[in-house]
């Protein structure tokens, strides 16, 4: 084919003229202001030099193993969480489902004395079913994610209540303690899989075909069907990875509780935590945007932001509000950045 | 190249001057997109605006209704100064816009959106709202602009209706402010002719009021039909300001591209190439029966009235939307798809009516837009890395000629042109044996036009059956071999090439129900 000269140049058109936008910028400000992942690993390293400048118990070895920890928590929740927000979906039982895992568990070993590898197996494919069973509800049937899923959270935290009536079950097998309680070098157990959690979704979303899929489908969804991705069976498939991942939280925090599962667990408020430490991240709520190297980013700056205000001995009922104004200004930066760059984005 | 202007050759009833612009300009960056010394839009005409895509012609009309901000000038409306960048002060002086971005609220009624933002003006409440008085009178303005509400129904969800009743809803909303300077933006790229000749009465309606129409238009025969005077731009510059008397296609086709666009005849199609696509009573929904056939290397185009069931049969035959009876087969073996991905492994392709919709990822890179329909296919054992994705983007944008800076930038960021063409990329990419276009060329410009005809012609050369449905009749007799006229959900008449006119394709599409049946020769 070819095309007379005065076509290839199509005369000036207003999106390119945004393209150049940040000129005269250092590499850095660019870096910063066109990725949205750059922004979360700077402010987290910035807090993290900040924090451990004054207080010194912030950096030591203990402390930083119990981040870790606390990351095999809410980390790998954020880590699911984001793979719904993703589709454009959204996950509000992880926390609920987390505390109800690690009832059912324990009630399996305890009560039914069960084996523990056992109950963990049961008690992680019983999570999949409930994502399978989220992600049929809000494909087959259209129900909206945040209505089926709420349901899932009511019903988990009633069930973790009715199984235990409210005690908590202790004298579970020692394997869950030693889930938890491990190190290895240094690096605890549940740091650990948060890290493997991380580096197995970031090979699904950006080394598979499937990742992409997911990509497209929380980008247009009609454009997805279109154009013969499997739309349904990708929604569902990130609800399961999020049900599944909430298991696992649930059984590393019974070996937290040194082997008690405590049905308050499920009411701490985790699934907020890890929506907004993807929202942090850099994900889009609408989906199709987003990362995971800035979800990492995004689930480590808000436990360090946690853990540092202690350290710093914030009182600790002032604790919650300066997390909350810390987590504002964070999304007010991003947002800022967003409308930076946002106008070629029509 | 550009004309003094002289308003007394125009022959206008009245001289008054409703829009007056004077070094307006606009520069996104470093680009001057909208550069106008001087402009004046006289009472009583329908000012024809052409230009190609990114010549200046939707930020001439975003700054006359104040979405877009202008950097300097002056613009009077009506002798009244108008500020820059705000809609509100350019409505208040009676400038309505039609956008094609249609800014519908669609969960919400036909009614409520056509009184968005006011209550009716018959109500007999004060506090709660007058349903029964808002769609009287939503029902009366629909019928100002000669759509009944049988057409368009009052009550319906905006969100449910296709997009044609939705460009008349906002030409209803625009017509019921009564403005004195309506502007058009490609008011007729979606509707079929029938509706399409409805919106240029308007025009010329407002017009014999004594307002003044800015009219925007990608089909050129319909700009110099309803216009008196037709402006035309470039690179952001006023090159050439025609009375309707020097006007014809050619002409503007030379002033909007600085040059001339070859002209090339479709080729008949081979009449012993092996048939590809057979229908035999084809039903689904608002569909059929139809009876087809399409050769390989042929290009059928099927032709219709809005809601004539052209797209229904594009997206049917692609497993977009289940069929209800009658039997399809591919290449001569039976072939009934339960949904895209059964169509796309039996190698057909589609590429829908609305790019943004139902096409693309706007905010996303070119190269995972043009990869999206063969992410298994260019993975190995599910592995995609980021290296083969952006070189197997590269090759595909490249394969059809999208205009980029690189792979890497949002798809939004090209123009509708470019987007179309990409989106071509991605369907070839597959090699289908089938292709199927719905309105292959909306909201692209003349220029562009022609290379997605030769990217067409390309595929067909190459042995592929194109189905094209489109709502422009010029197009498909300028690309296609054969024409399918359907008429309420039925095919009325097949044209071969030869003996195809815009009349007998109108006569067909037009009939009624009952001689659409006769013609059909089917039952029920």
């Amino acid at each position: 084919m070819s095309f007379q000269p005065a076509f290839q140049q199509g005369g000036p058109q207003p999106p390119d003229a945004a393209e150049a936008a940040p000129r005269g910028r250092s590499r850095l400000g660019r870096l910063l202001i066109e990725t949205p992942e750059a922004g979360v690993v700077t402010v987290c390293v910035l807090i993290f030099i900040l924090i451990s400048v004054n207080a010194p118990t912030f950096h030591s070895v203990g402390n930083l193993q119990v981040v870790g920890r606390d990351l095999g928590q809410k980390g790998i929740l954020a880590v699911g969480e984001s793979l719904v927000i993703l589709t454009g979906g959204i996950d509000l039982s992880v926390g609920a489902l987390a505390g109800f895992a690690g009832i059912i568990a324990a009630w399996f070993n305890v009560s039914h004395g069960m084996p523990a590898p056992l109950a963990i197996l049961l008690t992680i494919v019983l999570c999949g079913v409930i994502g399978f069973w989220h992600g049929t509800i809000v494909t087959r049937l259209n129900v909206p994610p945040f209505v089926i899923t709420l349901v899932t959270y009511t019903v988990t935290i009633g069930a973790a209540l009715a199984i235990t009536s409210g005690t908590p079950i202790s004298g579970t097998d020692p394997l869950f303690q030693d889930l938890s309680a491990y190190y290895v070098g240094q690096i605890p157990v549940p740091a650990l899989i948060f890290v493997a959690a991380v580096v197995l979704a970031w090979f699904v979303l950006e080394r598979t075909y499937v990742g992409r899929q997911i990509y497209a489908v929380g980008g247009n969804k009609e454009a997805a069907r279109l154009a013969a991705i499997p739309v349904r069976r990708r929604i569902t498939s990130v609800y399961v990875a999020s049900s599944v991942l909430a298991g696992i939280v649930g059984i590393l925090t019974v070996g937290r509780e040194s082997g008690t599962a405590d049905p308050s667990v499920g009411t701490s408020g985790w699934e907020l935590v890890a929506i907004a430490a993807a929202v942090v991240g850099g994900v889009s709520l609408f989906g199709g945007e987003g990362r995971i190297v800035g979800i990492a980013a995004g689930a480590i700056l808000l436990e360090i932001i946690s853990n540092g205000l202690l350290a710093l001995h914030v009182n600790q009922f002032d604790l919650q509000m300066v997390q909350g104004g810390v987590l504002g200004v964070a999304i007010l930066l991003d947002s800022w950045r967003a409308r930076y760059v946002g106008r070629d984005r029509t | 190249m550009s004309q003094p202007q002289n308003p007394a050759a125009w022959g206008t009833p009245s001289r008054a001057i409703i829009a007056r612009l004077r070094g307006v300009h606009k520069s996104y960056g470093p680009v001057r997109v909208l550069d106008l010394p001087e402009l004046d839009l006289y009472a009583g005409q329908v000012v024809g605006v052409v230009g190609e895509n990114g010549a200046g012609k939707s930020t001439l009309m975003g700054t006359l209704a104040g979405s877009v901000t202008r950097d300097g000038g002056e613009i009077e409306i009506d002798g009244k100064p108008l500020a820059a960048g705000s809609t509100q002060a350019a409505q208040e002086l009676g400038v309505a816009l039609v956008s094609q971005e249609f800014p519908l609220v669609g969960q919400l009624s036909v009614a409520e959106n056509l009184l968005l933002g006011r209550r009716p003006r018959v109500s007999k409440r004060r506090v709660l709202i007058d349903r029964k008085a808002q769609r009287a009178e939503a029902a009366a303005m629909l019928e100002e602009i000669g759509v009944s509400s049988r057409e368009v129904q009052v009550t319906r969800q905006v969100r449910t209706l296709p997009v044609p009743a939705r460009q008349l809803i906002e030409i209803a909303k625009g017509w019921g402010r009564e403005p004195k300077l309506l502007i058009l933006d490609e008011p007729t790229s979606s509707l079929g002719p029938v509706e399409a000749a409805l919106v240029l009465g308007l025009a010329r309606r407002l017009a014999d009021q004594g307002g003044t129409v800015l009219f925007i238009g990608h089909r050129l025969d319909e700009v110099a039909e309803v216009s008196d005077r037709i402006i035309v731009l470039r690179n952001g510059k006023l090159v050439a300001d025609l009375d309707r008397s020097e006007v014809t296609e050619d002409r503007l086709i030379r002033e909007m591209v600085g040059s001339e666009i070859a002209h090339s005849e479709p080729k008949a199609a081979d009449p012993n190439s092996p048939v590809l696509l057979t229908l035999r009573g084809l039903t689904a929904a608002g569909l059929g029966p139809v009876d087809l056939e399409v050769r390989a290397g042929e290009i059928l185009g099927i032709a219709g009235l809005m809601g004539s069931g052209r797209s229904r049969l594009v997206h049917t035959v692609a497993g977009a939307q289940p069929s209800t009876g009658g039997t399809m087969e591919l290449a001569g073996e039976p072939y009934a798809p339960r949904n895209m991905g059964s169509g796309a492994a039996a190698g057909i392709a589609l590429i829908p009516e609305d790019r943004k919709e139902q096409s693309l990822v706007l905010f996303a890179p070119i190269k995972d837009n043009v990869t999206v329909g063969i992410l298994r296919r260019i993975s190995s054992h599910g592995l995609l890395g980021p290296r083969r994705r952006r070189q197997e983007g590269q090759r595909i944008a490249e394969s059809v000629h999208v205009r980029m800076q690189s792979v890497d930038q949002p798809i939004g960021s090209l123009s509708g042109g470019n987007q179309q063409r990409a989106i071509f990329g991605r369907a070839f990419a597959s090699d289908p044996r089938l292709l199927l276009l719905d309105e292959p060329t909306r909201g692209v410009d003349v220029g562009a036009k022609a290379e997605i005809y030769e990217l067409i012609d390309r595929a067909a050369a190459q042995g592929t059956a194109v189905l094209a449905a489109s709502s422009e009749l010029e197009e498909l007799l300028w690309i296609c071999n054969r024409i399918a006229v359907m008429n309420h959900g039925r095919v009325v008449e097949v044209l071969d090439r030869s003996e195809a006119t815009k009349e007998r394709i109108m006569t067909a599409a037009a009939g009624t129900a009952d001689s659409a049946a006769v013609t059909n020769g089917a039952a029920t």
